[in-house]
């Protein structure tokens, strides 16, 4: 009779080692040095020597790059399970995000719009209610969809079109989802997008009583944001900043953003849209570039590189930071979402900057028409004819149906960072986020080939920039972490 | 193309418009190699033309005709992004099992269906 063959390892293969064993790590290359990077995104900067040496076990443990790699869990000195336990904690905490899904629930109220930006896609300049406007049958379905939703902090935001062109149904929906709530009791936000043009008391009113906060648009001085936002009759720019001195009296500083585009206009003009930012009363602004979805976007976009938008991006981090170190509060939020990327346990909730992607799961748009989008991008993509991000209608699909369907599986399926081609071997990926929608329209799939991604060289560009700061400025890195 | 040190080994050669590379497949693996063509991508493209117990043949195809400089910089950023990807395959090697079983410690006592 054979043998029986043990079906586990003897217990002298699990015998503590002598040395260090190495834990999974990344690596990238910047200028003449690597930065290390691991699952629970903690980083180290290592000369090439010391990679080779930390890889091949020749680290001296008297180094101080040893006990830095072992407090951030790069090296593992024994079998003990106190380390291991501890990685996988932290690991659990950075990924617990996803069972919290979706967070952010956006309602087109309207597509009517009293402005004609160049950069929009999705708006219409018509007094066409019964086509363009969200009905109210709709806009219940979609705040019973919304408690659906796992995550115990909801967030309603108003999107348009002007969605103050169609006030009545925010209202409503303000009071029939704070119904819903009394008995579900979740962390339950609300935020009007608006141009602002057509605020009045009464909705600023409602507002206050409803805690709910205005976002707006803010492009720059009055010259630039005139002729990036044309309105009827009017300065867009004069009724923005009218309408945000009015809601800051009403609702308080705090309840009211401002969000600017980068257009080729805009490119030469960072330092000055920075300090329209802060005349104007605001202590954050985010460089956001140029989405390239729809016609017209994607025409501006070719009219300026990534790498004119990283200079872009650079010179105005490095006029915030002068501002503060001039004593004026002032934080640029792209730079704050990625720091929290690197230093905070549970990371962030931005969309674009999730793996597995955002889409269906950090947000989902409930269109004017009663179609339901995985993404904001995604519903621009469709006014293109491009719909494979629809992920149903609210009167034909189950919020099942919607959620667990191919037409979002697929995508977060595809694009998952872990799995994906370069990016799995990047050290930037804890930091990253895949973007199918952006692909799918700059490279026509999901994934895209990263070599060639514009969106894979502005994260890079950016990752190295803020990393080259945090680690050779102390000044730039003290306001920074300030912001997390 | 005049050849320099580097086009003096036996193991590259440069062509008008491709530069073709013998290596050592004790040395590198063909997953590493394919990994660093992926990265250059930009700059070239790899095409593996046989591969073998003792050699590896290599084309890196470069997007138009180009002069001696360029070649030799797309061959120094091949070979240095190779060696990268030669470290990155080790750690992956090494770290498998104790990555596996970080990821199996950190979901076993989680629950993703709600049981009412």
């Amino acid at each position: 009779m054979n043998a029986l063959k043990p079906a586990f390892s003897d217990r002298s293969a699990f015998a503590p080692s002598e040395g260090y064993r190495l834990l999974p790590f990344r690596f990238n290359r910047i200028g003449d040095r690597y930065i290390a990077t691991n699952d629970v995104g903690e980083y180290v900067f290592l000369a090439p020597s010391e990679l080779t040496d930390l890889v091949n076990y020749r680290l001296a443990p008297t180094l101080p790059v040893y006990r830095e790699l072992q407090s951030r869990h790069f090296i593992l000195e024994d079998t003990s399970r106190v380390a291991v336990d501890l990685l996988a904690l932290k690991y659990r905490s950075r990924v617990s995000r996803v069972a919290e899904f979706t967070a952010l629930h956006m309602f087109v109220v309207t597509l009517r719009c009293d402005h004609s930006c160049h950069y929009c896609q999705v708006s219409r300049q018509t007094e066409d209610r019964a086509n363009f406007d969200m009905s109210r049958e709709h806009a219940e379905q979609a705040v019973r969809m919304v408690f659906r939703s796992p995550a115990r902090r909801l967030k309603i935001e108003f999107q348009g079109g002007e969605p103050l062109l169609n006030f009545d149904l925010i209202r409503h929906i303000v009071e029939y989802a704070t119904l819903l709530n009394r008995d579900e009791r979740r962390d339950l936000a609300f935020v009007i997008a608006s141009n602002l043009s057509r605020l009045t008391d009464e909705i600023l009113d409602f507002c206050r009583e409803h805690r709910v906060a205005l976002s707006t648009s803010l492009d720059g001085p009055q010259d630039l944001h005139d002729k990036q936002r044309p309105l009827r009759g009017g300065s867009s720019h004069a009724a923005a900043l009218g309408g945000i001195e009015r809601a800051r009296r009403t609702l308080g500083n705090d309840a009211v953003s401002a969000l600017m585009t980068t257009t080729p206009d805009a490119i030469e003009r960072v330092d000055e849209i920075i300090e329209e930012y802060a005349r104007t009363g605001f202590h954050s602004i985010f460089l956001r570039a140029l989405s390239p979805y729809g016609f017209a976007a994607r025409s501006l976009v070719r009219r300026y590189d990534t790498d004119d938008w990283v200079a872009f991006y650079k010179r105005g981090l490095r006029r915030v930071l002068e501002m503060n170190r001039a004593g004026f509060r002032m934080r640029e939020e792209y730079t704050a979402i990625l720091l929290q990327k690197i230093f905070s346990p549970t990371g962030t909730g931005y969309i674009d900057l999730q793996s597995p992607a955002g889409i269906g799961i950090a947000g989902i748009v409930y269109n004017y028409d009663g179609s339901v989008y995985a993404s904001d991008e995604g519903r621009m993509l469709a006014e293109m004819g491009e719909t494979q991000f629809m992920l149903g209608h609210l009167d034909k699909n189950s919020y099942e149906e919607m959620m667990t369907g191919e037409q979002l599986l697929a995508p977060l399926d595809a694009t998952v960072l872990e799995s994906a081609p370069r990016c799995s071997d990047c050290a930037f990926m804890p930091y990253c986020g895949a973007d199918p929608v952006f692909h799918q329209a700059t490279m026509g799939d999901w994934l895209g080939h990263k070599a060639f991604s514009s969106f894979c060289a502005k994260q890079t560009a950016v990752l190295e920039h803020l990393f080259e700061l945090l680690e050779t400025d102390p000044g730039a890195r003290e306001t920074m972490l300030g912001w997390i | 193309m005049s050849s320099g040190n580097l086009a003096a080994d036996r193991h590259v050669v440069f062509e008008r418009d491709r530069i073709l590379l013998t290596l050592d497949p004790a040395v590198y693996g063909l997953s590493a190699i394919q990994k660093a063509g992926y990265r250059l991508a930009k700059r070239c493209t790899l095409l593996v033309s046989a591969t073998g117990a003792r050699e590896i043949h290599l084309s890196l195809l470069l997007p138009a005709q180009v002069d001696e400089q360029v070649a030799r910089g797309v061959l120094l950023e091949f070979l240095r992004e190779l060696g990268d990807q030669q470290l990155r395959e080790q750690v992956r090697e090494e770290t498998k099992g104790i990555r596996e079983l970080v990821l199996a410690h950190a979901f076993s006592n989680t629950d993703l269906v709600s049981r009412e």
